[in-house]
């Protein structure tokens, strides 16, 4: 507790630390990477909770996301509008998340909502078609993604309604050890 | 109000301002309730915030992390969690044995005609052997000084308390890994979990993403055009398999025996300082090249899944360690120890220079492993392509390197020095040897079962193994008459009978000795304890069976429910 920084009052970052499973030091860390995706947009000073949403664009070009084939989707499944501008706190949440120390429960429901493109809270085929294409550079034949579509949609589902709903998608993570490993991002 | 105080630490803020304003007690008392909550949460943060300030390599990590995915970061963790096992047997054996003795001695009695010369660094003997560096450099003597410290006492439970702490620490970890990352016989290898679970999210390198992706998309293209592998084998076949497994399987036993029975004879050779080398250079090179000759053998082995492939090669380098490392402990507890005064600190030396020659050829094997591979897969002959990073290979390195720490720790007190070092360098001459030579692996997946295997491994059989040589040591063999801290008792556990008599005459500590007497030193007491310990684990077991037939059971009435 010992320099005094002027960007959170002692609560704000309390209750940070309360919600998250950042510690102080990560959070300020944080607030710096946010910063500097956009530095004219982006006050210093967060005492009085300025209400400043960075846009998906932006967002999606930090190294850690970059790469990565779901970026967009991740970015949108934390923003409260849905269109994937996030404000600090939602910025923070998605790190958080996506952190080590997030149990596995927590994961799921985000990673359930990341392959959800069409956003109405089940896998059909048409996510899982979109969810392969990314993975695979659209390098499978139309009928290879069907029927891999297919047989996932066989393996997972248990109650039989030919999609998957949150249930069979916790089902099957609970039997995925290197789930809690794999959907992680370091930052 | 402790109660009170622990119930509101685990709330949040908005529950405990909420708790606490419901509480039927004075406001004084309420104030002093709010402020002992709120210290216990500050200090739980500011305790999360000081462990991260000394978490090392952060940076580097998320570097591998980031390009060849988690399961390569693993072997990088799991070096960085043995680290600090040795860091912490170091702090305690330098505390607690090296600095009293110190302060009370500081300079090493040296016989006039020794001094150094720069060969002790490798062989460990001359000069060092009068120092601090060993068992012999210590002395039996109760210090008189501030306060009167036992020597005795002081060395045979500081190694002790150590062994037994790590041994819990070890058992802890195991099961924690167990609890979460081992799953009741589940298949997963196939398109739900290829699909969906299999992304590694923390890989930002886009080379690597490149990578991933293909290689997806040929696991893909395999699976779905996968023939059923549960071909129907003739006869014939099958017994062909068998004896090709037979076979291989007393190939790479008698291949590990022989090793064992090589090294036993070559031990003989030890007469001069320059020969003693010898014995951990066979040893290391026997730990380089007979794995090699192992991993051959897939060629004409055929297992049912590369699992069980993988799991059979850790089984066979394994025995092969366990038997050279078998081999020299039965010599030095049975030949050497009647051999030679001042015995102890000969196994000492002899730990020493495994330790020291395992290093370097740990070099040599990053150098021929992964540089040479590498060399030869981009030119010479480019259908092999660019070596993949063994973790299997080096993990069981690491973990044999670590167990002659383990054992070395009676022997030598200093060994986790320069184990700590040793894995210091290692760690940057593999993220180095990574980097610049290997590419991302192209299986992806089965990472956590792996790190449940290897844990297991570390403790049981080599952890189990190094603890057993040093309890044989302490206490059936006679240590030394001429030096180090149990000389002249008829074995080194007798110090603790010594310390019992002589509480027995000071007032007050009655129940320790009633302790000793009746609980330790008492048969009937360690019956018990294993019997009540075998009832409890057959009910957990048929606990844990019920469990797996009521998942099926409720699984079915899933099924049945929707049809």
């Amino acid at each position: 507790m010992g320099n005094k920084q002027t960007i959170f009052t002692d609560e704000q970052l309390d209750a940070y630390q309360d919600c998250t499973f950042f510690t102080r030091k990560e959070i300020l860390r944080l607030h710096g990477r946010y910063h500097e995706l956009a530095p004219h947009l982006v006050p210093m000073d967060y005492t009085n909770d300025p209400d400043c949403k960075l846009p998906l664009a932006l967002i999606v070009n930090m190294p850690e996301l970059k790469e990565n084939p779901f970026r967009n989707r991740i970015v949108e499944s934390f923003s409260e509008d849905g269109m994937g501008n996030l404000s600090f706190n939602e910025f923070v949440d998605m790190f958080s998340v996506l952190s080590e120390t997030a149990p596995r429960e927590l994961k799921a429901i985000y990673a359930f909502k990341i392959y959800d493109f069409n956003v109405d809270n089940y896998l059909c085929k048409e996510d899982l078609e979109k969810t392969l294409n990314r993975l695979t550079k659209e390098e499978l034949t139309p009928e290879e993604v069907d029927l891999v579509c297919e047989k996932t949609i066989e393996e997972a589902d248990l109650d039989g309604d030919n999609k998957l709903s949150f249930a069979d998608f916790e089902n099957m993570i609970s039997r995925a050890p290197d789930f809690l490993s794999t959907f992680h991002i370091r930052i | 109000e402790q109660d009170l105080v622990k119930e509101f630490v685990a709330l949040s803020t908005r529950d405990r301002i909420r708790a606490i304003r419901d509480l039927p007690m004075s406001f004084e008392e309420k104030k002093h309730i709010r402020l002992l909550s709120q210290f216990f949460r500050r200090c739980g943060y500011s305790i999360r915030s000081a462990r991260q300030t000394l978490e090392l390599w952060q940076g580097i990590m998320k570097e591998i992390g980031g390009k060849f995915g988690t399961s390569v970061l693993s072997y990088f963790v799991f070096l960085k969690w043995l680290l600090m096992f040795n860091i912490f047997s170091f702090l305690v054996n330098f505390g607690f044995i090296t600095i009293p003795l110190l302060v009370y001695d500081p300079l090493p009695n040296i016989p006039p005609n020794v001094s150094f010369r720069g060969l002790e660094i490798l062989t460990g003997a001359g000069y060092f052997n009068h120092t601090v560096m060993y068992y012999g450099g210590y002395s039996n003597e109760t210090l008189v000084g501030l306060v009167e410290y036992n020597m005795q006492l002081a060395y045979f439970f500081t190694i002790a308390v150590y062994m037994v702490l790590c041994g819990l620490a070890l058992i802890f970890s195991m099961a924690r890994s167990f609890k979460t990352n081992y799953v009741l016989a589940e298949s997963t290898s196939n398109g739900a979990w290829q699909l969906l679970c299999s992304w590694d999210f923390s890989i930002t390198n886009e080379r690597a993403v490149r990578q991933r992706k293909s290689n997806l998309r040929v696991q893909l293209k395999e699976s779905l055009s996968e023939k059923a592998q549960m071909e129907l084998l003739t006869l014939s076949e099958k017994l062909k398999h068998f004896g090709v497994h037979l076979g291989s399987w007393l190939l790479s036993t008698g291949l590990a025996v022989g090793c064992g029975a090589s090294i036993y004879y070559l031990c003989q050779y030890e007469q001069q300082e320059a020969e003693t080398l010898l014995v951990p250079f066979v040893v290391s090179l026997m730990n380089l090249v007979v794995p090699l000759f192992y991993s051959l053998f897939y060629k004409f082995e055929h297992y049912s899944s590369q699992r069980t492939q993988i799991y059979a090669l850790v089984v066979r380098n394994v025995l092969l360690r366990m038997s050279i490392l078998g081999v020299l402990c039965f010599y030095w507890m049975n030949v050497v120890a009647k051999k030679f005064s001042c015995w102890e600190s000969r196994v000492g030396q002899a730990l020493y220079r495994l330790v020291i020659v395992d290093f370097l050829f740990l070099m040599l094997g990053s150098f021929f492993g992964e540089f040479l591979s590498n060399v030869i897969g981009t030119r010479l002959l480019p259908r092999l392509g660019v070596p993949e990073f063994d973790i299997a290979r080096n993990v069981l390195e690491l973990i044999y390197a670590q167990t002659l720490a383990w054992i070395g720790i009676y022997f030598s007190p200093l060994l986790p020095a320069i184990q700590i070092v040793k894995f210091f360098i290692l760690f940057y001459l593999k993220k180095v040897s990574l980097t610049q030579n290997c590419q991302p692996p192209r299986r992806t997946g089965r990472a956590a079962q792996m790190h449940t295997t290897f844990i297991a491994l570390l403790f049981f059989p080599f952890f189990v193994g190094a603890l057993s040589m040093v309890a044989y040591t302490s206490w059936s063999l006679t240590p030394s008459e001429q030096c180090g801290p149990f000389r002249g008792l008829n074995n080194t556990f007798s110090v603790v009978g010594v310390w019992i008599d002589d509480l027995e005459e000071i007032p007050g500590s009655q129940w320790v000795v009633w302790i000793y007497q009746h609980v330790i030193r008492s048969e009937l007491f360690y019956f018990l304890i294993t019997l009540i310990i075998l009832v409890i684990m057959y009910i957990f077991w048929q606990v844990t069976q019920g469990r797996k037939d009521l998942i099926g059971l409720l699984r079915q009435q899933i099924v049945n429910v929707s049809v």
